[in-house]
Order: C-alpha cells, then structure tokens, then sequence
C-alpha cells in the first residue's frame, strides 16, 4: 500500500521524477507545484476543459482527474516535452511550428492542451484527417480562436516548417507577421496569472455566499483561525481601509470589495482567508451564518412597483436608460407601407475563458505590485489603490499573460483582495480562482428582453425602427451604463434609418452583474433588428440580402445620433457576399426539393460597431525609444488578450518608424514602465493605440531625419549604437554621442490619440465614435425537423477593417467571434446556481464551428492608422442573427429566443402546426 | 476534501477485500469519482486502485465477449470485433464524454458512475434524496431539462448519464461480480435498481462486491446497430435523449429488435413494451411512434423535460428508419 511520503517515480519529459507526499494529488497540481511544469493548464480541475491534457503512457489524458500515486513508472509528456529536442532551447516541433505559422495559438491559455492531445494523435496519426482531429481535440475546450486553425495547423503539422523571410521596411502592414509573442505560447513558457509568485506567498482563498440575497455575521473567527496553524490571517470588510466600493464607471460605483453585512451576489467574497504555503486551503466550518433573504432574478418583477431594492437610492432597481430619439418614428411607422414588430429574449451568457482569475502580489518598498491577468492595468491600479486608501503611485500592475477576458477581465476581481493581504501582513501572497468562482462571482453577458418595431415603404427603404429593450444588470452595475447607452446608438443596424426612437434600460436583479461582454449589449440588439430584417425583406417582396443592400449606410450617411459617416464599408461587406449568396440559396434550393425532415437554410445579417467609448475620452499613449546602445524599444501598454495587440501595434509603429519588426524590443503592459494605453475592450486597440503607436513611429522617424538632415524618403537601418539613414545621402546617426533623456533614451518619442468625439444630448444625438467598422456574415445550415436540431454547413464573414495590418490575426478574431456567436445562438444558457462549471455551462467544442471564409474588406477610415478599424466586437455581432434567418429559412419558424436549443426550436416548428 | 490514503488491488480478490472495508472506495479512470470528492459528494478515506485489474477483451466460447472491468473506453470501442459485431456499443461509447476522458475511463467505472444530476452535485446549497437520504429533492420544481421523464419517484428523478451502458443494456450485456461470498453473473438490465425510496442505493451489488467483467453474448443481429444521441453540442455533452438499436428486417417487417434509450430514465432503458409491439411488423413512422407510446406510458415528465418525451419517439423513428433502410 502507498501511503502519504512514500515515493512513486514516474517519467517526465524524459527525466524521472520522484513524486513525494499526497499519493492522490491531482497530477497537474504535481506537475506544477512540485515539477515545476507550469505549461500544463488549470482550468476546471473537473476534465470539462482539456487545458491540463498530457500524454501518459502515450494517450491523452486530463491531468486534473489523475492521481499521481497511479503513475508509478509511468512516462509522461507535458507540453514542455514537446520540442523535437528535449533540451535544445528553440527547436519547435513541426506541430508547434503549425501553431504559430496558422495562428492557431491567440491568449495561448488552451495551447498545451490542444498541443499535447494532438501530438498523442499525431504519434499515432501523422497525416489525420480533419474529422480524427476532431475527435482528438473534441475534449479541449477553446474560447479564443473558433478551432479552425487549431484543426488547419494539426492536419498540416507533417509539413516541414519554412521560417518566415524577413519583412522589408515599411511592408509590415499587412503581412502574415507571425505572432510576435507566440513561441512561449506554444513551448509552455508563458506565463499566466496563476503561474507565477514569489517565494513564500501566502495562498488567498475567499469565503464566498451561496445565496442570491442573504444577510450574514460571523462568529468567533479569531478562535477559527487560533485552532488552524495554517491560516496565517483573515480579513473581512471591516479591514478594507480605504473606500470599499469598486465599480468601472466612478459615478455607479457600488461594489465592495468585501461585503458588508448583506451579499447579494451567489458567489459574492465576505471574508478572506490567507493560508501558509504548503497548508491545505481549507475553509471548512468557516464561522459564518447566512440569513437568507428574498431575491429577485427577473427583471420585469424587479422594475415592477413595490418590489424591494437592490440598492437602496435607485428606484425601481433602475440603474440607467440610454437614449436615441430621432423623427417622430411612431407616426413613420404608422405612414410605412409595410410594418413588422416582435421581440427577442436572451441569456445570461459566461465569459468562460479558460484562464479563471488568478494573480500574486507583494511590496517593493512601499510599492504594492500586483501581476494578475487583466484587461485593464490601469484601471487595476487606480481601483485597488483606492480600496487600499493608497494613492494611484504606490501600486504597481505588471499584468500576465491573460488566458482569455472578452469584457469580464476589465473589472477588478481580485487584485483588491491580493492588495489588501499583503498590506496588512507585508508578506507576498496569491490566488487563484476555481473554475466555480469565476463563474459565480464575475461578469455575464446582460440577458435582454427586446421589443421592436421597424417599417419600410413600397420599395424597401426603411423608415422608421422603435426599440425598446430591458437588460438585467444584475446585483452591480458594471457596465450596466456602456450597455444601456450603447444600444440605442446601435439598434437601426448599419442602416439608414429617418425615424427612431430606441431605448434600453438596465434594472438590477440578485443574478449576477451584467457586465463588459464583447459587443456591449449590440449583439443583443442586433438579433432583434436583423431577424426583423428578414420577415420585412418577405413582407416587401425584396430578396434578403438586396433588402439590406439598399438600406446600407453609404459615405456621408447620416446615423440615429445625426452623426455622418466616413469609411463606411457595411455595403462592401454585403456586396462580397452576393455571389456566395447566389450560390447558397441554390444550394438550398436543390437539397430542399426532395420532402424530408433535413431542410437547408441561409442566412444574412450584419454588424457595425463604434469603436472606443461612446462620447467619453479614452486616450492611449505609446512610447517608443532608441537606447544608446541602439535597442530600439516599444512600451507597449495596450494589453495584448489573445487578440494580438502585442503584433499589430509594432507593425503599425515598425511602418511609421520605417525599421523592420523584427527590431523592436517590447515592453510592458506594466504601469511603472508603460503609458497608459487604456483598456482592451470596445474594439479600441488596433484603433487607438494603433494611432498613437503610429504617431510615435512618425515622430522618432522624423527627429532621427532631422539629425540626418534627410527628408522623408530616406531608409533607416539600425546598427550598433548607430541609426544609418540612407536617402540622396547616406548619414550614421551615433546614438551614443546623444545625452540620453531621464528614461535613458538617446531618441525618445511618446505620442497621445484620443478619438474626436463628441456628447450625446438628451436625445442621443452627437458624435459618439469617431469610427465604426462593419461586417455581415452568412450562414448556411441544416435542421432536423423531427429532432429540433440544427448543424451548420459554412459561415461566409465579410468584413470591413479599413486597412488589414495582420490578415492571419484578423481571421483569427472573425473565426473566434464566430463560435462565441454560435454559442449565443444555440447553446450557452448560464442559470445561476445551476450551470456554474463547464459541462453543465456548454461552450462550442471543435465539432460545433464549421468551416468559415473570411472575406476580408478594406475601406480605409481617415481616423484610423493606416486607415484601420476595430474587429474584434463585431465578428461575434452578425453570427447569431444569421443563425436565425437561416433557421427561419429552412423552416418558416421564426424565432425570439436564444439559446435555440433542439427543445425549443422542435417545440417552435410543433406551434407552426408542423406533423 | 477528506484525508485519504492510496491503495493498489493486486486481483479481483484483493478488490473485492478491500472494497468491504469502511470508507474504501474502488479507483477505476478517476473521471468521475475524483471530481465528486473535490465537490465534497463523496468522502472515501482510502481510494482502491483497480486498473491493475483485467484490461482483456477475449472470445467466448459460446462466441460472446468478455471485457475486464478495467478495460479503457478507448480501448473497448476501437476494438476491432466489437466494431464489427457490436458497432453500436462503439459508437455509443464515441458518442460519450471526450477522447481524454475515455482513454482513462473504465468499463466498471462508466457502469458505477453517479448521477450528474446539479442538485446532487451541490452539497452546499441543494437538497437531494440520494445525497443526503431523505433531504428531499430540489430538481422536481428545479432545472430539471436532463432529467429521468419514466422510472423516477418522488425521491428522486436523476438520469443514469451513461452512453456506453444504453448499447450494453441492448446488447443483453451480463455483469460479472465478485464479492466475499463468490462469484456471480447479473444481467445489466437488472444491474440497476430504480430510486423509489432508495435512490441512495443504485445497484444490487452487495457490500463489498466488485465488477470483474461485463460478457456480451454472441448476437447476431448486433452487427446491424446503430447509436444516435441528441444533444446541445456536438461533443462532450449529456444526452438529452439516445437510443441504441439492433435491427433486421425481412420481407418489410422487423424479425428481430433491440431498443434501449438513455438520457430519460434513472437507469439506461430498455425499451422491452416497444420491441415486442414492433415485431413482425412494418417499420413506420406510426408503427415506432404507437409502440413508443406503450412503452413510455408510465412516464411522468416534468415541466422543464416533457420535451423529452416527444424527443424519444422522433429519435427512435430516426435510428430504426436509418437502420432498416425504411423512409418512416
């Protein structure tokens, strides 16, 4: 018999390993605790997520479900022995090399488990095809990049790996650069929140109510904590010392960082325990006593008269109504020639990356550092500091590797909580969130509740669109504010409009906070709008896709908020579909001749999305140096969450500098070492940073010209301590001669864009985003009638950009947008207290996303850098609403609930009348 | 989670001792029984590891198979004579969980697995007959979308979560048990006990037996099989309804039937009403659908899975049509 301390000795990676201690400890706790194997991923800890997959005794296994005292001479493969060359620093395996020559890896927090389960494929199966690929990964989940080029880079993981050939200056727009942060990401050597800590970090666990509404105290913690040597201390609200109340937008703030006296949240922290290294983070018997309280999860009873406050001070639990009022749309919707109305009711819908917050902190000096993922550093910094009454310049956020954020990671989560332990106790600490926190305690998509009228006159130009939406923002506002305002800018669609009135309102319920979910409430108010598009198109006798052609925005449009338009594309985009259009409805047609209970459908909608805040400042600066030594430097605080802002913000700045990527350096996001580039979220990073990147490109670029004396057509070329400027003549820039500035550059330039916009009046009218982009998608599918299935065919994404700086990034976003579109369409459904883990949660999985061609459209926008746009919102945008018309298509049913699952959409052909 | 010490069985023998032991529990692929104690569902003080034991698939001699308890899921589906004469099993155990957790999944283990029921997973907030015997239900007025519409009680209406044991129990598949008492051999459609007001107690296996093996008889008509599972995505999901079936048809009407459902009741359903009403007749959509109704007459949906109950008969109508070559 084995017991605790006895020896087991398996192989790793080739090396034997003596596995000491708990014989049942899970063998990715092991590999990364004890091993030091931190590229094997944590995700769930249930076998839901694949991302600690390894390869034991040559099969794919989830590391999380296997105890170490069952692998007693067994051989092990973690994503670290993955290289050709155990041991030969650089050598990828062609499978890797796949990875990042197909842009398979985006936040890289799901690599090395989709490395190592297709490396067990691939050692039995070098050439499989894509349905055994399929298979193989079907157990590792993916929130980033919809898997067609993890399915892409597997199948063609045989092949040899040609090394990408240097760029010449000034050809880096545009080019399939290859991620400049990716081979960490695939070798397993990035580093995210839960990665990482220092030596001796106190383990922070929180103390979390169960209850929607509940009232608690605690009873005798010091007598708790006396007979439990290894809790080193506990906290509760009343040791917070500065303002216990968060919240993203300062004026709505309302969050505590630890309850006080009543949680409303399932899942909200009240106390918070730190353990000694080593001792078992146990909180059983914690003395807490709950009082549970009346709650409220609907929104309709929560707004209705009487019904009890959320927070006291906002009546009605209104937390907000946003605002477009243009024309009088009722009396055009009453003058249209054709008229139709209904409604749309949707989920709550889980971020569910892969990576669960996890973070560690600790002084330095005075200065309280924080590395933890994030979306926001610098919203990090000034939220905590003001938790901790410290002032913005004692902490420091070195931001990790974020696996996955799609909105949820722009509020705080627990940098408070790591801030405050090692304040009170001086000694480092960590944490890391259960798969089951994450999900209970942070943000959700709002669930809607929409109604809407749109008409258009006798040849399909649309007159007028009432909107009325209701979003449940749950316990805290969040973002309740951005969502409320933003949809009603949005509601029309990119299409002219004369006559609107759209309002959304945010009411507040004890589910959980709706929050920053990519698209802010537009994908929402787009399945309302495009699947009313479709029954108007039929109503006005017009093909779908011609319907929507005439009613595109064109240059010089005017919106809902008055504002007009430039770089429009919404009419490009359509018009790349009309040939896939012709075909699909052909298609359609000859499958759906034979009677049968398998009908094809095809379906259109469309995007468009402001980027960056709506009428509010959102600066980003970059800065960019030139060390005496001649490195040439990039702080890069724009945080890079997969999407691959690290990348497409030096090709911009390497084209406006005129050297060659592969110069720079890049530092940062840390707020000690980089200006604040705002948040990653509305879209803005390509856009905002990516202007700013350019214009601090531009400004080196010309104080490197002035001290050549050359104009702007001369070349540059970096050499040691030297920049060689090469025009009519050629000049050596001595780099080292030059005094360097305070942040020890030779060149320095720092360069600030905030997007020209302008306020909202009272009736939503202004300039709320200097740019949109847009996009339309088209869906092909086929439902089983009988069963209330649907299986998609091919999604066709045509999308404007402006300018493409990096087409494998871009396909990657539209890919990965795709599937979270999928989900919201046809299966993600979170019931609070009900689906709080990922297999009663269900994402798509590589079976679910079907092919996608990404048609990529580029009408340049005289905002945007080079003329690029944002993408990384709209791609999920249209999917859902194409999934819609196209199951109306196939059916006749239309329908005004998501998640369309096989009851629903069975019970919804039943009420057509169908056998 | 509880202390707990690590044990390794050497043979069926040593399993079976050291199942009777207090707070033993056996250890097959880990999938499910490691994540229940992380939930604080279960409590074992000492874990048993049993995949020392048979991983062998051999002949009969009466032309069956007999698979050890520890045989891999992976393993067992790519085995070539039960793709060719039990494809349905195959599929069936495809059709399950994801390729990781198969590889390390046991036969046994897949058979013993606990029910995946959310209320029955959360000791900390919800009530649950067979968690805590006589705490009362919380899935009858709660989410109850996966659950059992025919074979429930009041105590409890959890459905039995297995793909692979919906083939098996269509495949006539016999249970080999071991316990201090001796050997013996229990079918899998008896395997399994309904709740009524035990729904703690799952199976009939006495204290301390084990699972050796689980026998196929030879079966013919298995070779004509099939497995179709309705679900939210494409893998790695529950089954909101499945049906194994085995046909073959002569002359246009059914000679010889096999039907059994999963996803509906609290163990995998055999649909034994509906095979005998659909034999020696026509295969059609009128015929599956009035045997079906016999065979789900004492079926007692619920709000949120009264679907399934429509869902069943269409999915039968769709295997058996795809099956004997019949447009039903």
């Amino acid at each position: 018999m084995n017991q605790p301390g006895r020896f087991a000795t398996l192989t790793v990676n080739g090396r034997a390993i003596a596995a000491t201690g708990d014989p049942a400890r899970r063998l990715s706790d092991f590999l990364r605790e004890e091993a030091g194997l931190r590229g094997t991923k944590s995700g769930c800890d249930a076998g839901d997520c694949g991302a600690c997959t390894v390869i034991a005794d040559g099969a794919a296994v989830c590391a999380c479900l296997m105890p170490v005292g069952r692998l007693a001479g067994a051989r092990v493969t973690t994503v670290e022995g993955l290289a050709d060359a155990p041991g030969e620093a650089g050598t990828l395996s062609r499978l890797q090399s796949a990875f990042l020559r197909h842009g398979a890896a985006q936040c890289g927090i799901c690599t090395p488990g989709m490395l190592t389960a297709a490396a067990a494929l691939l050692a039995k199966k070098p050439r499989p095809t894509e349905a055994e690929a399929e298979v193989a990964l079907g157990g590792v989940l993916c929130r980033c990049t919809g898997y067609r080029k993890i399915l892409a880079a597997v199948c063609d993981a045989w092949r040899e790996d040609v090394p990408e050939a240097p760029l010449a200056p000034g050809a880096a727009v545009g080019a399939r650069v290859r991620r400049l942060d990716g081979v960490p990401k695939v070798t397993g050597a990035d580093r995210f929140g839960a990665d990482e800590w220092p030596e001796g970090a106190l383990l922070l666990k929180a103390v979390r109510s169960p209850h929607f509404h509940a009232g608690f105290h605690f009873g005798d913690i010091s007598a708790w904590k006396a007979a439990r040597p290894g809790v080193a201390a506990i906290f509760t609200a009343a040791d917070i010392p500065g303002r216990n109340r968060f919240g993203v937008i300062p004026a709505f703030a309302d969050q505590p960082a630890l309850a006080e006296g009543t949680a409303r949240l399932r899942g909200e922290a009240v106390a918070l325990v730190a353990f000694e290294p080593g001792a078992e983070p146990d909180l059983t018997d914690f003395p807490v006593t709950w009082q549970p309280l009346p709650y409220l999860l609907d929104p309709a009873e929560a707004e209705a008269e009487g019904a009890q406050l959320v927070h006291q001070g906002r009546p009605g639990n209104h937390l907000i109504t946003g605002r477009v009022r243009r024309g009088d749309a009722a009396a055009a919707l009453a003058a249209s020639t054709h008229v139709v109305q209904g409604s749309m009711e949707t989920a709550f819908v889980e971020h569910a990356y892969i990576e669960p917050e996890a973070g560690s902190a600790w002084m330095e000096g005075e200065v309280l550092c924080i590395r933890a993922c994030t979306q926001a550093p610098v919203m990090d910094r000034d939220e905590t500091a003001a938790i901790l009454g410290l002032p913005p310049e004692r902490v420091r956020v070195l931001p990790t590797a974020v696996g996955g954020g799609f909105g949820s990671k722009l509020d705080v989560s627990l940098q408070p909580l790591l801030g405050l332990a090692v304040l009170k106790t001086g000694r480092p600490a960590r944490m890391v969130y259960t798969r089951a926190e994450s999900m209970t305690s942070t943000t959700k998509r709002h669930p809607a509740r929409i109604t809407a009228q749109i008409g258009c006159d006798a040849d399909g130009h649309v007159t007028a669109l009432s909107f009325d939406g209701l979003f449940d923002t749950g316990a805290y506002a969040s973002w309740g504010p951005t969502v409320a305002n933003r949809v009603p800018v949005h509601a029309t669609g990119p299409y002219r409009t004369p006559a609107v009135l759209a309002r959304a309102r945010a009411i507040h319920t004890h589910g959980p906070s709706g929050g920053a979910f990519r698209g802010f409430g537009v994908p929402q108010a787009a399945l309302a709008q495009e699947t009313l598009y479709d029954q108007l198109a039929d109503l006005a006798g017009i093909d779908r896709l011609e319907f929507r052609l005439r009613n595109a925005f064109v240059e010089g449009d005017a919106t809902a908020t008055g504002q007009v338009l430039h770089g429009t594309g919404i009419h490009d985009c359509l018009t790349a579909l009309a040939p896939h259009w012709t075909r699909a409805l052909a298609e359609a047609a000859a499958a759906n001749a034979a009677p049968g209970h398998l009908r094809r459908g095809v379906g259109v909608a469309s995007c468009w999305y402001g980027c960056g805040n709506t009428s509010l400042p959102n600066p980003s600066t970059i800065r960019l140096g030139l060390t005496p030594e001649g490195t040439l430097v990039l702080h890069q605080g724009a945080m890079d969450i997969g999407q691959g802002a690290n990348t497409v913000i030096t090709q911009i700045c390497a084209d406006a500098l005129g050297l060659p990527v592969e110069a720079f350096t890049l530092v940062g996001p840390d707020t000690f070492l980089t200006p604040d580039a705002g948040k990653t979220s509305a879209s803005r990073q390509t856009y905002v940073s990516g202007r700013a990147a350019q214009a601090a490109g531009a400004a080196l670029r010309a104080q490197i010209l002035r001290l050549a004396g050359l104009n702007g057509a001369a070349s540059l070329r970096l050499e040691a301590a030297a920049v060689v400027v090469e025009g009519e003549t050629s000049h050596r820039v001595d780099l080292a001669a030059l005094p360097p500035n305070p942040h020890g550059y030779a060149l320095m330039a720092e360069e600030t864009y905030d997007p020209p916009t302008a306020p909202l009046d009272a009736d939503g009218q202004g300039t709320p985003y200097a740019v949109y982009g847009y996009g339309a998608q088209m869906v092909e599918l086929e439902v089983d009638t009988e069963l209330g299935t649907v299986r998609l065919l091919k999604i066709t994404a045509a999308h404007d950009l402006g300018r493409v700086i990096n087409p494998t990034l871009a396909e990657g976003q539209t890919e990965g947008g795709i599937a979270q579109g999928i989900g919201l369409a046809l299966m993600e459904e979170y019931i609070p207290g009900r689906t709080e883990n990922l297999h009663d949660y269900l994402i798509p999985t590589i079976g679910d996303v079907p092919p996608i061609e990404s048609l990529l459209i580029e009408r340049a926008d005289p905002e945007g850098p080079f003329g690029a746009k944002g993408l990384g919102e709209h791609v999920l945008i249209p999917t859902a609403p194409a999934i819609l018309n196209a199951v109306r298509h196939a059916t006749g049913v239309t329908i005004t609930r998501v998640p369309l699952l096989p009851h629903r959409l069975r019970a919804a052909i039943l009420a057509k009348g169908a056998p | 989670m509880t202390p707990f010490t690590f044990a390794r069985a050497t043979s069926p023998e040593d399993a079976a001792r050291l199942a009777a032991l207090e707070g033993h529990r056996l250890l097959g692929g880990g999938t499910n029984l490691v994540d229940l104690m992380r939930k604080g569902v279960e409590h074992p003080t000492t874990l048993v590891d049993v995949t020392a034991l048979s991983t062998e698939i051999i002949e009969t001699a009466r032309g069956g198979l007999l698979i050890g308890a520890a045989t891999r899921n992976t393993a067992l589906a790519a085995h070539p004579l039960v793709r060719t004469r039990y494809p349905v099993l195959s599929r069936a155990i495809l059709a399950g969980a994801s390729a990781q957790i198969r590889n390390m999944a046991t036969v046994a283990g897949n058979i013993l697995q606990r029910s995946r029921c959310a209320y029955f997973n959360d000791p900390a907030a919800s009530r649950c007959n067979k968690r805590a015997p006589g705490s009362g239900c919380d899935a009858r007025e709660g989410f109850n979308r996966y659950h059992a519409i025919i074979g429930g009680s009041p105590a409890c209406i959890s459905a039995h979560p297995s793909d692979m044991c919906v083939a098996l129990v269509a495949l006539d598949a016999q249970v080999h048990l071991l316990g201090m008492t001796g050997a013996r051999t229990v079918p899998l459609a008896e395997f399994y006990r309904l709740p009524g007001d035990t729904p703690q107690i799952e199976t009939v296996m006495a204290p301390g037996e084990i699972i050796t093996a689980i026998e196929l008889p030879p079966l013919p008509v298995a070779a004509r099989s099939d497995y179709r599972k309705v679900r939210d995505r494409a893998s790695y999901a529950f089954a909101l309804v499945s049906v194994a079936a085995c046909a073959s048809v002569q002359d246009g009407v059914l000679t010889e039937l096999r039907l059994a459902f999963g996803g509906i009741a609290p163990k995998p359903w055999r649909a034994l009403h509906a095979e005998q009403a659909l034999l020696g007749g026509p295969v059609t959509r009128e015929a599956v659908f009035a045997a079906m109704d016999l065979e789900l007459a004492e079926a007692a949906p619920l709000a949120g899975n009264a679907f399934k109950l429509e869902l069943a008969r269409r999915t039968a109508v769709a295997v058996l049509a795809d099956l004997t070559g019949v447009t039903a």
